[in-house]
């Protein structure tokens, strides 16, 4: 079992996993209506996406029988579940971030979601955790003020000066 | 194809003090960002892709320039202080760099590795200003075939020199042909490819590509790996009390002078490296470094001596400018940080193509100017403020990367103002995290991004020249074959390198 699940990091698999949904996105593609539109050049829609995915189910391919094929890259092989459900779980903190931000607003809503990140990366001091959250808070919106770009206001809409 | 009007407008463009403040903002910005390990130049104009668009063309161009050259010099600083390279190419700087702190010399290396830098810069830029209009005129020869065929050799020669595994660089590229498929053709503009999202019928946007790319993966794991490792911080406090710049004798003109042999193989090598697509500083700084060692081994370079310093670091900041020649002779990036420029100019309507230089000479004429200047500002910034960037090294990462993170996330969004662009920025850093985890290298999927569109229009001009013919369209000159040959011999020259890398 453990043999198993370490061949499952190997190249190899990737190749064998990456082939299956290429194949499956190519039958997809296939049956397609758009890619046999013809344009009025005569060229086909679906020329350049069907060579994009045959290119890659090629390559996936080769990936799987070469000579790597057994090789198992090192920061796969050290990458726990628990590490990339935190990978997962920061990237949806983004968007959730970016959600809440554009209904309360940047200057509100950035220090909290700055907070819990900066204390579970390690910083225990909660009173520098605080500062750094406001501070770096207030000096992206300036700067970005100051260049024009629109950060949402939100619920402070009218209040601030920019 | 000098163009003085065009020269004259140029230096109206440049002499604009806002130009000048966001060089230096650029430079102060790129060097410690450089100086902060994980942190890279690529990663640093990637974040500052959205800002630049705020700004007028010059300014942008300072800032993205100043942000880059500043990168590549300030990995040195922490190589030398802490044994540390701040980015891969200041990775061969730690051999003699380090060494030279342990001896209590770390002021000397400090200051070798910025005058090395600016030495090797300015040097390698003069060479681009000269080199890259007459590729450019070469390029004008090229019809829709050869231009075809000449980003079909990009793009593999990126993908193929990208890392160590082959297949897995031109996956890398060939996910980058996928992607650029996303949304419409290049010529009628007819949707493709939209998978049902009304919002993917413009197609993915660069600069959630880009960010998602090149800046959140690096993030992703490092917070991935902080969260595994506790004590970073503190472990990081305790070199601190090690930093080399508070004592020693600087560096003198005689040692600089001595190492002018090391320099001078560290600017040409640089140079040449440069120029090539897929290579970089980081090749560029080993390769060197291997070359000064052979042709001066009485110097014993790797002792912890000054003249290592100089090779690496003039090779590393000696691929600024030349990296940026395929870009605009042909409209092909090179590099990571090229498509990122190029990516720049286009949000500022200057699309990089063979026509660069008749269409927009006044941009390239002030992007040669700020290339120059810009070691200036980097030497004067290098040199007052070694000493805070050392200290910037050691920047706590559990708030730099909520910070960065923010950043990503923001400036993704404000660019448009189009929420649907941070959810591709999400997607990417996902895909992008994936493909640094199995070890695949990102850059081939940015470049072959950029040039696909390109090279599906040529490929039709090709074929409604030649009257729907595909045999006249991909074989009908002498140098389309002989690009084709060229792609060849380049692909079986690589996978016999990397097979003999392996034995």
């Amino acid at each position: 079992m453990y043999n198993f699940r370490e061949r499952l990091k190997s190249n190899q698999a990737i190749g064998v996993i990456l082939s299956l949904v290429l194949i499956a996105f190519l039958i997809q593609l296939f049956l397609s209506p758009w890619v046999y539109r013809k344009l009025a050049d005569g060229f086909h829609l679906g020329f350049f996406p069907i060579l994009s995915v045959v290119l890659l189910l090629l390559l996936s391919l080769i990936l799987t029988f070469d000579s790597h094929r057994k090789e198992k890259p090192a920061d796969l092989m050290t990458l726990t579940f628990k590490s990339f459900l935190s990978v997962v779980l920061i990237l949806g903190g983004c968007w959730f971030y970016f959600m809440v931000m554009s209904k309360i607003g940047f200057l509100i809503i950035t220090p909290i979601f700055l907070l819990l990140p900066i204390y579970a990366l390690g910083l225990k001091s909660w009173w520098k955790c605080i500062t750094g959250a406001v501070v770096m808070t207030v000096i992206v919106y300036a700067i970005f003020s100051l260049l024009g770009l629109k950060l949402p206001p939100g619920i402070l809409s009218g209040i601030l000066p920019f | 194809m000098f163009q003085p009007d065009a020269l004259i407008e140029a230096f109206h463009l440049f002499f604009a003090p806002q130009v000048f403040y966001w060089l230096a903002i650029g430079i102060a910005l790129g060097v410690g960002i450089g100086a902060i390990p994980g942190l890279t130049a690529t990663t640093g104009v990637a974040l500052m892709l959205p800002i630049s668009f705020a700004l007028p063309v010059a300014p942008a161009l300072g800032l993205l320039i100043g942000l880059y050259k500043g990168a590549v010099y300030g990995g040195s600083i922490s190589a030398i202080s802490f044994g540390v390279p701040g980015t891969p190419g200041a990775a061969a700087t730690v051999y003699d760099g380090y060494k030279l702190t342990q001896k209590g010399q770390g002021r000397k290396g400090l200051e070798m590795a910025l005058y090395a830098s600016v030495t090797g810069d300015s040097l390698s830029d003069i060479f681009t200003i000269f080199v890259a209009p007459a590729v450019a005129i070469v390029a004008l020869a090229f019809g829709p075939t050869e231009r075809f065929w000449l980003m079909a050799l990009a793009i593999i020669l990126i993908g193929a020199l990208g890392g160590r595994h082959l297949a897995k660089g031109l996956i890398s590229a060939a996910i980058g042909i996928f992607v650029a498929t996303i949304g419409s053709d290049p010529i009628g503009g007819v949707s493709r490819m939209t998978f049902g999202l009304w919002w993917l019928m413009d197609g993915i946007h660069i600069i959630p590509l880009m960010i998602g790319i090149f800046a959140m993966p690096v993030m992703l794991a490092e917070a991935a790996k902080l969260l595994g490792e506790r004590g970073i911080a503190k472990r990081a406090r305790e070199r601190i009390s090690e930093a080399p710049w508070k004592t020693g004798a600087g560096l003198t003109f005689r040692e600089y002078r001595q190492a002018w042999k090391e320099m001078a193989i560290g600017t040409s090598v640089g140079t040449f490296v440069g120029m090539l697509p897929g290579l970089g500083a980081t090749v560029a700084a080993f390769l060197s470094y291997g070359v000064a060692k052979q042709v001066s081994p009485k110097k014993g370079i790797g002792t912890g001596k000054l003249e290592g310093v100089a090779a690496c670091e003039s090779a590393n900041n000696a691929t600024c400018g030349p990296t940026l020649i395929p870009l605009l002779a042909f409209g092909i990036p090179g590099s990571p940080v090229a498509a990122l420029i190029g990516a720049g100019l286009m949000l500022h309507g200057a699309t990089p193509s063979p026509r660069m230089f008749d269409l927009y000479p006044d941009i390239v004429y002030a992007l040669f100017m700020i290339l120059l200047v810009g070691n200036v500002f980097n030497l004067g910034i290098g040199r007052l403020f070694a000493r805070l960037y050392a200290m910037l090294a050691q920047f706590p990462k559990p708030i730099l990367i909520p910070l960065i993170l923010m950043i990503a996330t923001i400036g993704t969004y404000a660019f448009r103002g189009n929420p649907y662009d941070v959810i591709v920025m999400v997607v990417f850093g996902l895909l992008g995290f994936a493909m640094t985890v199995i070890d695949m290298p990102t850059a081939p999927l940015i470049i072959s991004f950029l040039v696909t569109s390109m090279m599906e229009a040529n490929l039709r001009r090709a074929l409604l020249i030649t009257g729907g013919s595909w045999g006249q369209a991909l074989f009908g000159s002498p140098l389309a074959v002989g690009l084709i040959f060229t792609v060849i011999i380049l692909v079986f020259f690589t996978v016999q390198y990397l097979k003999k890398g392996e034995q």
